[in-house]
């Protein structure tokens, strides 16, 4: 029972953008990937939702994913995309609602207000989707997508959340939250993967985190092993000390520090 | 159209006042389904007919000939027509996530005019025992195969690999238009006067023409695409947020597409080959449906059939009493109603967006 992607390449025209990754998320962890841009991560994910075309094998709790209806897998897995656009004028709730219909929990009409207060907007319910700010949207999604996947466990088979950059245009209070939610879900037992952009929140909440560069896997593993002064510098191309505290006279901020 | 005046609906009660939209538009239909049997060139009226029914006085013969042969079949041919317009506009604002869609996007009105106008000039020069074989339905036979064909060829050109592209499907649909555009050009350059006067008239569209024999045509095709737009509600809802969410929601993105294409193809195709060019329906009332219960397509297709019906039979009635004996083109009163109306909505949402 777990999320298996076994050696993923992806082209793109001629360059190709994974050269053979594998990786394995486990239920009850928060699985990240990091890298530079242009690692890769992002086409990862793709390949691992099924969007992009792709060569090599995707296990979801142990059944190939290729060939499984997209109402199956809806039921399974829920998708945070990076960015999303509303065509028509639906109201959040509206839009949450679309998520609890993939879902298996159709039944249960409180969900997508549940899961809007899990993201802290309840009290937008009735707003329009395309009034709110790009931080709103991207928490409304992530309601969706909870309305999707309600029950980390269903039937004893964990449910996943594939998250792509689900903080990106969060404020820090808000990229906290969100994290908190996926570690909540990972913990009731369901699994998470998330590509994380930002190294100390990846730090703080990932269990175990997979670093591409130029489309492979150059570490994996739980964060005190990966995130090393070796491993950062070769990956990002620039010299990186990892726990060294900058000068004194230049303030600092991190999520490690901040208590709700 | 008394349900449109207030944009500003609390939404959390849209769905289920989209639902209830269905019977008022259902009412709604109904009223103008019996002034469409009223009113007419001839000097019979319903309720003169009804009168005569309850009093047990038998019909004359020209009663029941305008009733039986004319009304009724007119009547019908535009509730069909009215609701595939709309249903087809709805569809494919959805499809192409863009709410200034419309069935001439996949190519059915480029299509269905050059068939026309082939039809019309080129007619003439098919030997004589086609030309009693087809009769005066040849024009909306060629018509039917143009839209039909030009949006399976639309459709092949931007599918690769089993997905369809729906931005090369646009800009196909431009250059398709054009090519069209441009042959029927060169026809309406070699046409006659008598010609001449026909394409005019069948590209400001008509319901003149009905018969039983067209009903019975075009109905069961119509009926059929309309059923299948009506399913595709969840899909299309999902399709909101982007072909690749709405996969990852469980929706089987191509196969929505693939009926969605071919049911806006059979339904505009077929009502644009019974009634000639009739604009403005296909986007003035999803859109007014929009403003009045929300995007939701769960209701919002059936809604728009519901309304378009309504809307097509009233202006058909319009049409007929307004310079009567004479009768105006449809299209004409379709667009002097439905442009000011759609340019007021227009103007009142960004007054209300800017204060």
């Amino acid at each position: 029972m777990t999320l298996e992607a076994q050696e993923i390449r992806v082209r793109y025209g001629r360059r190709e953008a994974l050269r053979g990754v594998s990786l394995t998320a486990e239920p009850g962890e928060v699985t990240a990937i990091v890298g530079p841009n242009g690692s890769g991560k992002s086409t990862l994910l793709g390949a691992i939702d099924g969007t992009l075309p792709h060569r090599g094998h995707v296990r979801l709790n142990g059944q190939d994913v290729s060939g499984q209806p997209a109402w199956k897998l809806a039921a399974t897995r829920a998708v945070l995309p990076q960015a999303s656009r509303l065509a028509f004028p639906f109201t959040v709730i509206e839009v949450v609602r679309i998520g609890l219909q993939a879902g298996t929990a159709g039944d249960r009409p409180e969900v997508p207000m549940q899961a809007l207060a899990r993201v802290g907007l309840a009290h937008y319910a009735d707003r329009l989707f395309q009034d709110l700010s790009g931080g709103e949207a991207q928490r409304v999604m992530l309601a969706r997508v909870l309305a999707q996947v309600w029950a980390p466990v269903e039937d004893g088979a964990p449910r996943w959340l594939l998250l792509d950059e689900p903080v990106s245009s969060l404020d820090i209070a808000h990229q906290l939250q969100v994290m908190e939610i996926a570690r909540d879900f990972a913990r009731g037992g369901g699994g998470v993967l998330a590509v994380m952009h930002d190294l100390n929140l990846t730090a703080l909440f990932a269990d175990r985190i997979a670093v591409l560069a130029e489309g492979r896997r150059v570490a994996f593993g739980p964060p005190a092993d990966v995130l090393t002064d070796d491993t950062l510098s070769r990956a990002y191309g620039c010299a990186l000390r990892v726990s060294a505290p900058p000068p004194a006279d230049i303030p600092f901020i991190l999520p490690h520090a901040a208590s709700a | 159209m008394t349900a449109i005046t207030d944009p500003l609906v609390p939404p959390r009660d849209r769905l289920s006042r989209a639902r209830a939209l269905h019977w008022m538009l259902a009412a709604f239909l109904l009223l103008c389904a019996l002034a469409s049997l009223q009113v007419g060139a001839a000097d019979v009226t319903l309720t003169a007919l009804l009168g005569k029914l309850v009093s047990g006085e038998a019909l004359s013969q020209m009663e029941r000939v305008v009733l039986f042969d004319i009304r009724l079949p007119r009547l019908t041919m535009g509730i069909l027509v009215g609701a595939a317009l709309a249903v087809s506009g709805a569809a494919m604002q959805g499809l192409f996530r863009n709410p200034l869609a419309d069935p001439g996007i996949v190519g059915v009105g480029a299509g269905a005019g050059l068939g026309a106008i082939l039809a019309i000039v080129l007619g003439a020069l098919l030997p004589a025992w086609m030309q009693e074989l087809t009769g005066n339905h040849l024009t909306p036979f060629a018509a039917f195969l143009g839209g039909w064909g030009s949006t399976l060829l639309l459709y092949r050109v931007s599918t690769r690999h089993g997905r369809t592209s729906v931005a090369t499907m646009l800009l196909a649909g431009i250059a398709l238009g054009a090519l069209a555009g441009a042959l029927s050009g060169i026809l309406v350059y070699i046409a006659d006067d008598r010609q001449l006067r026909d394409l005019t008239f069948w590209g400001l569209g008509s319901l003149a023409g009905a018969s039983w024999a067209k009903v019975f045509a075009a109905g069961p095709l119509i009926l059929l695409s309309i059923g299948a737009a009506l399913m595709l509600g969840r899909g299309l809802n999902a399709l909101a947020l982007g072909e690749a969410t709405a996969a990852h929601i469980g929706i089987n993105v191509q196969r929505m597409k693939n009926i969605a294409i071919l049911a806006v193809a059979g339904a505009a195709g077929a009502a644009v080959a019974v009634s000639g060019g009739i604009g403005f329906i296909g986007i003035v009332v999803p859109h007014l449906l929009r403003l009045r219960s929300g995007p939701d397509h769960r209701t919002l297709l059936l809604n728009s059939a519901l309304l378009g019906a309504s809307l097509l039979i009233l202006a058909d009635v319009i049409a007929r009493v307004i310079i009567a004996p004479a009768e105006l083109p449809i299209g004409i009163v379709t667009a002097v109603l439905g442009a000011p109306v759609f340019l007021w909505i227009l103007l009142k949402r960004r007054g209300m967006v800017e204060t």
